[in-house]
C-alpha cells in the first residue's frame, strides 16, 4: 500500500459520488411522474465500482505507450443511466413506479450514510494515527 | 459531476408543476356550474435541467436527469354538458343550456394525485438535504 489513503476511502469517496448521481436521476423519476411520455431512467454503478475495486487496487496495466489502454481505476468509474427495462408504460406512456421509486430513493439514501460512516470511521482512525493515539477520537 | 443542487432544482421544478396543476384543478371545480367555461388542463413536459448559461452554450446540460414544466394549459376538446332548461334565459331553441365538461369527481382525484406528486417531490428534497447534511458532517 502506498500512501496515506488506501484504496477503500477512494471507493467509499466514488461510491458517495454515484450515489449522488443516483439521487439526481430518481428525483427527476419523480418530478417527472405525470409527465406524458417520460421515460424512467435508472443509475446503474454497482458492479462497476465492485469490478474496479477488484482490479484497479493491486494490478495495474502498464500504459508505457500512447496507443496502450490503462485499467479503470476507481475514480474513473462512471454510472451508467439508461431507460428502466422494467418499466410498465402507462395510458399516457410515462413508465414510472411511484412507489419504486421512493423506495430506491431511501435505499439509496441509507447506502449513503453507511458510507459516510464507514469513511468516518476511517478518518477517524488515520486521525488516532497521527496523533499517535493521543487524539480525542 | 453530480452535485446536490441538481437534485433539488429537479425536485423544485416538481413542486412548481405540481402547483401550477392544482391551480388549474381548483379552476375547474370552482367554474363546475359557469355556463361557457371549459375544462383546463396543465400539460407537463420534461426539461433538461439547466444551471447556467455557460453549460449550456458548452453543451454540458446532463440529459439523464431532466426536470418538470407546465408548458401549456389546454381547454378539454370533450363537448359541454347539455342540460334541459327551458326557462334558463341562457337556453337555445330547444330548451338546452351548455354547462362545462367538469367531471368534479375526477376533478378531486386529480387534487389527490396532483398533492401525492407534491409529497413525493417534498420527500426527495428532505432526502437531498439529508444526504448534504451528512456529507458536512464528515468536517466535524
Amino acid at each position: 500500500m502506498k500512501g496515506m489513503f488506501d484504496p477503500t476511502i477512494s471507493a467509499l469517496r466514488q461510491n458517495l459520488n454515484l450515489r449522488l448521481e443516483n439521487q439526481n436521476v430518481i428525483s427527476a423519476n419523480i418530478a417527472n411522474a405525470d409527465t406524458p411520455g417520460y421515460k424512467a431512467r435508472t443509475a446503474n454503478f454497482e458492479h462497476a465500482l465492485r469490478d474496479a475495486m477488484d482490479t484497479g487496487a493491486d494490478i495495474k496495466l502498464d500504459t508505457g505507450h500512447v496507443g496502450h489502454l490503462g485499467s479503470p481505476g476507481i475514480e474513473d468509474v462512471k454510472a451508467d443511466v439508461y431507460d428502466d427495462p422494467n418499466g410498465v408504460e402507462s395510458l399516457d406512456g410515462n413508465t414510472v413506479d411511484r412507489a419504486a421509486e421512493m423506495a430506491k430513493m431511501k435505499e439509496n439514501e441509507i447506502l449513503y450514510n453507511a458510507s459516510i460512516e464507514s469513511l468516518r470511521k476511517k478518518l477517524g482512525m488515520l486521525e488516532y494515527g497521527i496523533s499517535e493515539g493521543g487524539g480525542n477520537k | 459531476m453530480a452535485d446536490f443542487f441538481s437534485s433539488m432544482r429537479v425536485s423544485a421544478s416538481g413542486l412548481d408543476a405540481q402547483m401550477k396543476r392544482m391551480n388549474t384543478i381548483s379552476s375547474n371545480i370552482a367554474n363546475a356550474e359557469t355556463t361557457g367555461y371549459r375544462r383546463k388542463d396543465a400539460e407537463f413536459t420534461a426539461t433538461p435541467d439547466r444551471e447556467s448559461f455557460g453549460e449550456i452554450l458548452q453543451n454540458k446540460v446532463d440529459e439523464s436527469v431532466q426536470g418538470v414544466m407546465v408548458t401549456d394549459v389546454r381547454e378539454d376538446e370533450k363537448p359541454q354538458r347539455l342540460v334541459y332548461k327551458p326557462d334558463d334565459p341562457r337556453a337555445n331553441a330547444d330548451g338546452y343550456i351548455e354547462m362545462p365538461n367538469v367531471n368534479p369527481v375526477k376533478e378531486m382525484a386529480d387534487m389527490i394525485s396532483a398533492q401525492r406528486s407534491y409529497e413525493a417531490n417534498i420527500t426527495a428534497i428532505g432526502a437531498a438535504t439529508q444526504m448534504a447534511n451528512k456529507a458536512l458532517e464528515l468536517g466535524r
